[in-house]
């Protein structure tokens, strides 16, 4: 790749760049607002983008990881499948074979024209509540292919030509998927959003002219790829292998699924590798990797490393390879397996194990792993409210995973999982509540859970609830029993997750990863979320942070002694304890001779 | 006091430095007074600055006080007593099993790759929070009446621990408040004399962290402010003020201090509140229409509010502090947005090679390079300087000098590393500014629906003059107002404000199956406590006073409320119901660009809003109509983009009504500087504003 391109104009890029992502911005505040689905308006699950004619992924601003970095890959589709797209038209997108992430991410790709050249293609993309699977879930981890997964797909087909809408494809939608009203609420939000910058793309190119903002486009590419290789180059050359592993899942995946991340970093060629190759071929269940969210995961885990407001677009990703194969658990699954959980699962560990592969780079690099696994806090609840007599099906986002350590803060709390990295809304207990005929018994933060190290994790969240007086159904499909989320660097482990049955006779049962169960009247169901991994050293922790975590009760004295090496005693203020410096400096002198041998 | 003698009205805002004093006589003449905040007694300042005010109307500040009907104050101690975190010692309540909910708060953050920042520690640190055994749920019914003796020995933890104040918030104290209720109950025998807050009382709407976010923010005024209030009270009635004090509140309207007293949360951000009020009034008198747009640029922050078919605009999403990271006002309040960028805001060429400005900025310490105070990074202050829009030699009406050759030479590095002149790197820095500004401007237009095209932008604060005819010319507006008062826009609006308050209740309802009869008792309920609350004022504000009714409303399934206004309430008639499902699919087209007309529309929070018009003469006064030219005072080398041009340069106090100045020319006012770009036209109006066009 050549080094040296032509300068960009300093000021006209940094003009309309800003202009294009106040049009990202508008779409995210019309999808979010108009949106029927708590998934989408609560929960915040879904991304705005604009792509270059050509297919190359100008802006994502505010979009999920997860969703927004594979963006060209369905507008190629797009582009591939139809050659008579034209102005007003709109195209639907959920296949994970030709792009999409999952099934349940619906995408609205609205092509745009400039003086009769297609330009642009707007993607605004929201996990849709339901899908119309076999099961009522959008996350369908025992599907064992795309037929018993049973969505309805649409590999970028035309919904609207000349702004009319093909009313067909609604009636279809609207005679297989589960609360149709919603549904049809939400397909407006979405394709509104696209609408939205389609309007707003037009009147950039008016007011700059056509061959401004093509120039644009190119220095707003180049300009992104200086960043990156900046940011490369500040790493040290390295060839790392990393391990992950998602949990066994008894009858699904006995073995769990192994992931193999081997990554070079060449800072003179200014170029991360990333092969995948080396990973095992596709399983039948729903946990395959699409190759959309393979390549997000795999940039995720990257980003989490660099300075945070380096652009994410094509230009940046010019300075990533990846190595995929085909067949692959990770990489571009063969039809017909099922990515039915393709967002989440897997790829959380995907991100988890670059980001922790960045971390072997040394000091300063890479962060540790974050909470995984999608709890009862996370389910799809489904059953009939007594209230009105219909029936209703949505997912809680009331878990919480914690987030992981870096080298410079600790986990952020309200993380929820890796691929959304605290993106998403949480749910409110009340309007939870209100909505559905359920009660919660407690939402709380576990004290002392967070993965210890010179920066700690984020502590996992306790949730229990059940229906108030009909049954309930509620389907999740879990990570993180089995191997927790990692410490980095000396960081100490996250803790795992767990689930539990609990009767109307308060006796307990614990629950397998992947759960669907029925809760009846006074039964109910309870989750401990995952922790953040923490980074460096828990014996190198400030002890002024290891006071403020006891006294606020993040931590409590027995680790700070055992763990942190710090000797707290009356005195502090407000009646508080306060760190005796000379014992905790002995103490952790003690607890390191004894640790290095 | 005779009939014929004067009266005066009078408005105080004392910001963290300042204590600005506006007296309006009723012959319409504006004085000006100002003097250093002195926090320790708020009232030594604000005698100072009312003693200038005083002395320049012939006045002892005895009868100046004697004559004035309307004592109006505004203050930033509590908003700043948040930022600075010096609340009282609160202790909050919650239901037992649920004590992380302002830890937890609603999720969301700005940067999904950003892990540099600690996540943000909760308003009211988790050591002090206690949980209670009690639990109502949805629908009002209480599987769990209040534990009274679990109740009893938490007061027992807090009396022991010291608090100063109780912020209680219980779910669903909203669908019946007994549990919430008996609390307080049992702190008014336990804890007598420490103030409390109740989460229904204060904010009665469904969610739990934003209600536990106001009661508790709410809660911890409570000592400070109360005190604070209290004490100004009584010194001004020392001094022979004897009639109502008004305070200015965040819905942009002023109260009684009493009600202040009882729930100080309502004086949090009053003062960016009231920009828009004074927007209001000034694009009315200049006969621009009734919808604004106010852009308030100062030093480090550029506000914009909007004003739509005369009414503010407001939110219940205004954070204390950043979003995400801040705390959640919760309450109704005047919808402001504030971003990083003012005259202080730095401009930078990152490893890319684009030029950026800001977030960064170089405050008032050491301030801009030109202020010759040390500064050395270039700003958007500096880059006026070099291109020529500032008098060196006068800055601020005389009151500094700036030296240019230090602007030159902080832009000078970045003007090299950019391969580009200095003038023009200048230029571009203003241009990316102006961006960044209509961003902010296009993103709060955007969310109420209003069409920048059809306001009226009114520009204040002390930068303000600098690029806002760009920038109106970018968003297409052709009615611009520079206020006289730019640089005071929110003690002006305090002139203009009304008295309001509000009341809310919770009640949900689809129109598919609409409880008439419920509503129609609720909006009683809210109407009846604003009047109760009116006859406090007198039957003679009874003639000035009107209550809108709005409903929160959404489709069926969404979770995010319009309001939508309630034409004629009560009773609700079936023709009503349908008229206001009308309205609600107009508000949300106008909003989202598209309606549903087939779906159910969910009624959620209904609130009745009280309003006392107090009628003013201020700003209305007419001035005498010049004739001839506007003088020239002087001609300087300016910059606009291409080569230098001899500029005209004209002082604010040369110029009277009628006045037209073309561009390119600059205005010298003695709190603004106002550029008059190429293309563009500045009037002086019959009141003595600004009124700029593009020609």
């Amino acid at each position: 790749m050549s080094e040296t391109k032509p300068a960009i104009d300093p000021i006209l890029t940094a003009v309309i760049s800003n202009r294009i992502d106040g049009i990202v911005r508008e779409m995210t505040n019309t999808l979010l607002r108009a949106a029927r689905s708590a998934v989408i308006n609560s929960a915040r699950d879904f991304s705005c983008g604009i792509c270059t004619a050509d297919n190359e992924l100008l802006a994502c601003a505010d979009g999920l990881p997860i969703h927004s970095f594979g963006a060209s890959l369905q507008t190629a589709t797009m582009c591939r499948l139809h050659d008579d797209i034209a102005e007003g038209d709109a195209f639907l997108h959920n296949d994970p074979f030709s792009g999409n992430t999952h099934p349940a991410d619906h995408t609205f790709l609205v092509p745009v024209f400039v003086e009769g050249e297609h330009l642009f293609t707007a993607v605004a993309k929201a996990h849709q509540a339901d899908i119309g699977n076999s099961l009522p879930t959008t996350y369908h981890v025992t599907a064992k292919d795309i037929y018993e997964e049973g969505a309805l797909i649409f590999p970028a087909v035309r919904i609207q030509r000349a702004y009319e809408m093909n009313r067909d494809i609604v009636r279809m939608c609207e005679a297989r998927i589960r609360a149709p009203a919603q549904w049809h609420g939400d397909f407006l939000a979405g394709l509104g959003a696209a609408r939205i910058a389609e309007r707003r793309l037009k009147e950039l190119c008016a007011k700059y002219g056509k061959d401004v903002v093509k120039s644009f486009v190119t220095d707003w590419l180049n300009y992104s790829e200086q960043r990156m290789i900046h940011a490369v180059r500040r790493m040290p050359a390295a060839h790392v292998v990393n391990h992950g592993a998602h949990d066994p899942i008894e009858g699904v995946i006995p073995d769990g699924i192994p992931i193999k991340v081997d990554m070079a970093i060449d800072p003179e060629a200014a170029l991360i590798t990333v092969d995948l190759r080396d990973n095992i071929d596709n399983v039948d269940c729903g946990l395959n990797v699409s190759e959309a969210c393979t390549i997000s995961a795999v940039l995720t885990g990257i980003f989490n490393s660099l300075p945070p407001d380096i652009p994410k677009n094509a230009g940046t990703f010019r300075r990533v390879k990846m190595l995929l194969g085909d067949g692959k658990v990770i990489g571009r699954p063969s039809f017909p397996h099922s990515c039915s959980v393709a967002t989440t699962n897997v790829a959380d560990r995907l991100v988890n194990c670059v980001g922790a592969a960045m971390a072997s780079l040394g000091e300063g690099h890479g962060v540790a792993e974050g909470g995984i696994g999608m709890g009862p806090g996370m389910a799809v609840i489904s059953g009939r409210d007594p209230r009105d007599g219909s029936d209703y099906v949505n997912q809680l986002i009331i878990a919480n995973n914690g987030g992981p350590a870096s080298p410079r803060a600790d986990g952020w709390v309200t993380y929820e999982l890796p691929d959304g990295s605290g993106l998403t809304y949480r749910d409110s207990v009340e309007i939870d509540e209100l909505k559905h005929p359920m009660r919660f018994h407690h939402v709380r933060l576990v004290a002392g859970s967070g993965g210890a190290g010179r920066f700690r994790g984020a502590p996992g969240g306790d949730v229990a609830y059940g229906p108030i007086d009909r049954p309930m159904t509620v389907i999740f499909p879990c990570d993180g029993q089995v191997t927790p989320p990692k410490g980095v660097r000396g960081g100490h482990d996250g803790t795992r997750a767990v689930a539990w049955h609990i009767r109307a006779d308060g006796s307990t049962a614990p629950l397998p990863p992947a759960t669907n169960i029925t809760l009846q009247p006074g039964e109910s169901i309870r989750g401990l979320d995952c922790s953040g991994g923490g980074y460096g050293d828990p014996l190198d922790r400030d002890p002024a942070r290891v006071l403020h975590d006891v006294i606020e009760h993040w931590e409590t004295v027995e680790r700070a002694e055992a763990i942190y090496g710090v000797t707290l005693v009356a005195g502090g203020a407000d009646g508080e304890p306060t760190v005796d410096a000379d014992a905790t400096t002995a103490r952790r002198a003690a607890l390191k001779a004894a640790h290095s041998t | 006091m005779t009939d014929t003698a004067l009266r005066f009205r009078i408005s105080v805002d004392t910001g963290g430095t300042f204590t600005d004093v506006l007296v309006t006589g009723s012959d319409g003449r504006m004085t000006i007074g100002k003097a250093l905040t002195t926090h320790a007694r708020i009232f030594n300042g604000m005698r100072e600055a009312l003693s200038v005010a005083a002395a320049e109307i012939g006045l002892s500040l005895g009868e100046l006080l004697a004559q004035t009907t309307l004592f109006t104050y505004g203050t930033t101690r509590a908003t700043n007593a948040t930022v600075t975190g010096k609340t009282a010692r609160t202790a909050l309540l919650v239901t037992r099993g649920f004590p992380d909910i302002l830890v937890l708060r609603e999720g969301g953050r700005a940067n999904a790759h950003d892990f540099s920042q600690d996540f943000p520690a909760p308003y009211i640190p988790r050591r002090h929070t206690f949980e209670v055994s009690e639990r109502t749920l949805a629908d009002g019914t209480r599987p769990t009446p209040l534990d009274e003796a679990d109740a009893r020995r938490v007061i027992g933890e807090i009396a022991a621990g010291g608090y100063a104040a109780v912020a209680v918030c219980f779910l669903w104290s909203i669908a019946d408040a007994a549990n919430e209720t008996r609390m307080g109950q049992l702190l008014d025998e336990l804890l007598p004399g420490v103030p409390y807050t109740l989460s229904h009382r204060l904010l009665p709407v469904v969610r739990e962290y934003r209600r536990a976010s106001a009661t508790a923010i709410d809660a911890s005024l409570k000592p400070l402010m109360q005190e604070h209030l209290r004490g100004l009270e009584q010194d001004l009635r020392a001094s022979g003020y004897e009639n109502d004090i008004l305070v200015s509140t965040t819905v942009g309207g002023v109260m009684l201090i009493e009600e202040l007293i009882a729930a100080p949360i309502h004086t949090v951000k009053s003062g960016p509140a009231m920009a828009p009020v004074a927007a209001a009034t000034f694009s009315a008198i200049e006969g621009l229409g009734d919808n604004a747009i106010v852009c308030d640029t100062g030093g480090t922050t550029f506000d914009v509010g909007l004003v739509r078919d005369g009414e503010l605009t407001y939110s219940r999403d205004t954070w204390l502090g950043p979003a995400w990271t801040g705390h959640l006002l919760g309450i109704s309040s005047v919808d402001i947005r504030s971003i990083g960028a003012g005259g202080g805001s730095i401009g930078w060429l990152d490893d890319g090679g684009m030029l950026r400005v800001g977030p960064q900025s170089a405050g008032s310490e050491p301030g801009p390079a030109c202020y010759g105070r040390g500064g050395t990074e270039p700003t958007i202050s500096d880059a006026a300087c070099v291109l020529g829009y500032f008098n060196p030699d006068a800055f601020l009406g005389g009151r500094m000098t700036l030296d240019v050759e230090a602007a030159r030479n902080a832009i000078a590095p970045l003007a090299g590393r950019m391969g580009r002149g200095i003038e023009e790197t200048a230029w571009g820095m203003i241009s990316i500014a102006n961006e960044l500004m209509i961003k902010a401007i296009h993103e709060i237009t955007i969310a109420e629906g209003v069409n920048p095209r059809e306001s009226t932008i009114v520009a204040g604060g002390g930068a303000a003059g600098i690029n806002i005819m760009p920038i109106a010319r970018e968003l297409g507006c052709e009615k611009v107002v520079l206020p006289k008062a730019a640089s005071a826009l929110s003690a002006a609006g305090m002139q203009f404000a009304d008295i309001v308050k509000e009341e809310t209740a919770t009640l949900i309802t689809s129109s598919a199956a609409f409880e008439a009869a419920r509503v129609t008792a609720v909006l009683d309920d809210l109407a009846g406590r604003l009047r109760a609350f009116l006859s406090t004022l007198g039957a003679e504000a009874a003639t000035r006073a009107e209550i809108a009714f709005i409903a929160e409303a959404r489709y069926l399934g969404q979770v995010w409320q319009l309001d939508t206004p309630i034409d004629d309430p009560r009773p609700l008639a079936a023709g009503d119901v349908a008229a206001l499902v009308g309205t609600f699919h107009r508000v949300h087209e106008r909003v989202f660009a598209v309606r549903d007309p087939g779906s159910p529309v969910e009624f959620v929070n209904w609130k009745a809003r009280l309003r006392v018009a107090l009628p003013t003469e201020a700003g209305r006064r007419r001035l005498a109509v010049a004739n001839g030219a506007p003088p020239v005072a002087a001609t300087r080398r300016c910059f606009f983009g291409q080569g230098a041009v001899e500029t005209p340069i004209h002082r604010g106090a040369d110029l009277a009504p009628g006045h037209r100045i073309e561009g390119p020319a600059i205005v010298e006012e003695a709190t603004t500087t106002l550029v008059v770009y190429p293309g563009t036209a500045a009037t002086v109006s019959p009141t003595g504003n600004y009124l700029l066009s593009c020609l």
